[in-house]
């Protein structure tokens, strides 16, 4: 095997576990450049739905986003896919030729928007390759599973930052066929496989009510190859932890009740979720990658101070049943009054910071 | 607090004949029984001779219909001392079936969701099963933590007999694994419980 260059600006020694000592953190650009998840002062939850197309010159450059921390993100997935195998990865039978048409997005992406790092080279189905960020360079023949070490899904997710679940459309409903997540937020891939639509929200309060599902769905079947779309959700989680499955869920609730009001600005990190979705070509399934940028409250504080006073009032003026379902209610307090110091009430701009009149960073 | 707002259960049919089937199948256990005795009340004589019937007299609560079953004049009755076995049995019956076979089943949701399993590894799409349910409303829990399978749980917090964790039980439902799951109970702080109760009463 080649030695692989140390690439500059990516931290490779980062570790998302307590056994490696929850060693992460941002740099200064990657938090300015974050898909920062509030628009207003006051959060309600809805689809908010928008074209993917590239926006300014952060996370939403590209159709898929790297950053700096892709090579121990990609480290953490063949770490947590070694340590619980058939919990974090798993594909039902007749999902290979939508699993085909995910590697081919993936890879044609990164070719398209990171040159640098990537390439993909096309011979009519004899492809090759390179991801020089983590020294691989393969040849295969793009539709032969038996040219690949493994499912072509599970490749090429191991080699992107994100998670991927892989929608198959039947009965005008989309059902969960496949799915790489090793960074689920507090729900189950092996419960889940298989549910359609409505079962899977099911545990999300007052969608049903708003009607938001009924025109979400119908939303998504609409879609189009090449048309895709895009959201962004968060949430909180204790400490820079990625993986929050409900199986290790004694790991890791612990940490909720050690957060208290003068630790908040360290333990609680905001967990974005940027959701590009696309339709594929052959299979036509509809690929929902949750792409999750972890950041304290004090990187916030200390690099986009007027994020920060922006996260102070959404989370202060948030709903119980939603801090309840988002699994914070029990340092919600902690998190607000930690903020509040670094807030002087200043009127913020509207708007999702990648529009030209929307929320920026802001200067300290 | 892990559950509160969580709103998620199957929705069942009423078993009533299929019309298109050329071959009928119908699987029961305990109180499923009494849906059981209707469909084939409603059947004719064509259909009741091309179907075949699998009835456990296993219950949770005591419900027992097989007397009454034994009256009609179907193709092939099969009784089994428990659930379980009715599954299998119904594995059996399925691997020969044919095109045009219509199931139904009826009983504990444990029993229904298990059946499910079977028939959506023979390809069987969902126009071609009914599903109701019967007697009481006793999950099977999934152990999240360490797949430990629990029949007949009644109460909200319980204790897994696989790991001895205390689970509460989500109303999450998974057809594929045909059970709700069960998660740590007092994840957050140890001892901590939510509060218990006697489960869909």
């Amino acid at each position: 095997m080649p030695a692989i260059p140390t690439p500059t600006g990516f931290t490779l020694d980062e570790t998302y576990t307590p056994e490696g000592e929850y060693r992460f953190q941002n740099s200064r650009e990657a938090v300015r450049r974050l898909p920062f998840p509030f628009p207003d002062d006051e959060y309600m939850y809805s689809m908010n739905l928008e074209p993917h197309v590239p926006a300014g010159d952060g996370a939403l450059r590209a159709a898929f986003d790297i950053d700096e921390h892709y090579v121990s993100e990609c480290a953490h997935r063949a770490q947590m896919l070694r340590d619980m195998p058939g919990v974090h990865y798993l594909a039902l039978p007749h999902m290979l030729e939508a699993q085909w048409d995910l590697l081919e997005l993936i890879f044609e992406s990164y070719n398209r928007d990171f040159p640098e790092h990537f390439t993909l080279t096309k011979n009519g189905n004899e492809w090759r390759w390179q991801n020089r960020l983590l020294g691989i360079d393969d040849s295969f023949t793009f539709g032969d599973p038996a040219t690949l070490p493994m499912d072509p899904m599970e490749y090429a997710t191991r080699q992107a930052q994100g998670e991927f679940v892989v929608l198959e459309e039947r009965d005008n409903t989309l059902v969960i066929g496949a799915g790489m997540t090793t960074q689920r937020a507090d729900y189950s891939l092996q419960f889940n496989l298989g549910m359609n639509f409505s079962e899977f929200h099911g545990p999300v309060p007052k969608l049903d009510k708003m009607g938001i599902l009924d025109r979400a769905l119908k939303f998504l079947l609409r879609m189009k190859p090449g048309h895709p779309v895009r959201r962004v959700n968060w949430s909180l989680t204790v400490n820079p932890r990625l993986e929050t499955s409900v199986e290790t869920l004694p790991d890791w609730a612990p940490d909720r009740a050690k957060v208290t009001a003068e630790n908040a600005g360290e333990m609680v990190h905001l967990r974005i979720e940027l959701q590009p979705l696309h339709r594929l070509p052959r299979s036509n399934a509809i690929v929902f990658p949750v792409r999750t940028y972890l950041v304290s409250l004090a990187e916030l504080v200390e690099h986009a101070p007027d994020w920060a006073k922006r996260v102070h009032r959404a989370l202060a003026s948030l709903d119980h049943e939603l801090a309840d379902y988002k699994g914070f209610h029990r340092y919600h307090a902690a998190a607000v009054e930690w903020l509040s110091q670094h807030d002087d009430g200043a009127p913020l701009a509207t708007g999702y910071p990648w529009y030209p009149d929307g929320i920026q960073p802001g200067n300290s | 607090m892990l559950i509160t707002g969580i709103k998620s259960r199957p929705v069942y049919d009423e078993l009533t004949p299929m019309a298109s089937g050329l071959r009928h199948v119908a699987a029961a256990q305990g109180s499923g029984g009494e849906p059981l005795l209707r469909l084939l009340g409603e059947m004719d004589p064509a259909q009741l001779a091309a179907t075949t019937v699998l009835y456990s007299i296993e219950s949770f609560t005591g419900r027992n219909h097989l007397a009454d079953l034994k009256k009609h004049q179907v193709r092939d009755l099969f009784v089994f001392p428990t659930n379980a076995e009715a599954v299998r049995g119904l594995d059996t019956v399925l691997a020969t079936a044919q095109m045009g076979t219509r199931l139904y089943l009826s009983g504990s949701e444990g029993f229904i969701g298990t059946s499910m399993q079977v028939a959506t590894s023979y390809g069987m799409n969902r126009d071609e099963v009914l599903r109701e349910h019967a007697g009481s409303f006793v999950r099977r829990v999934w152990c999240a933590h360490c797949g430990h399978y629990s029949e007949n749980v009644t109460r909200r917090v319980f204790q897994c007999p696989g790991c001895e964790r205390n689970l509460v039980v989500r109303d999450h439902y998974s057809g594929r694994l045909a059970a709700f799951q069960g998660v740590k109970a007092d994840g957050e702080v140890p001892g901590e419980l939510p509060e218990d109760e006697e489960l869909d009463t």
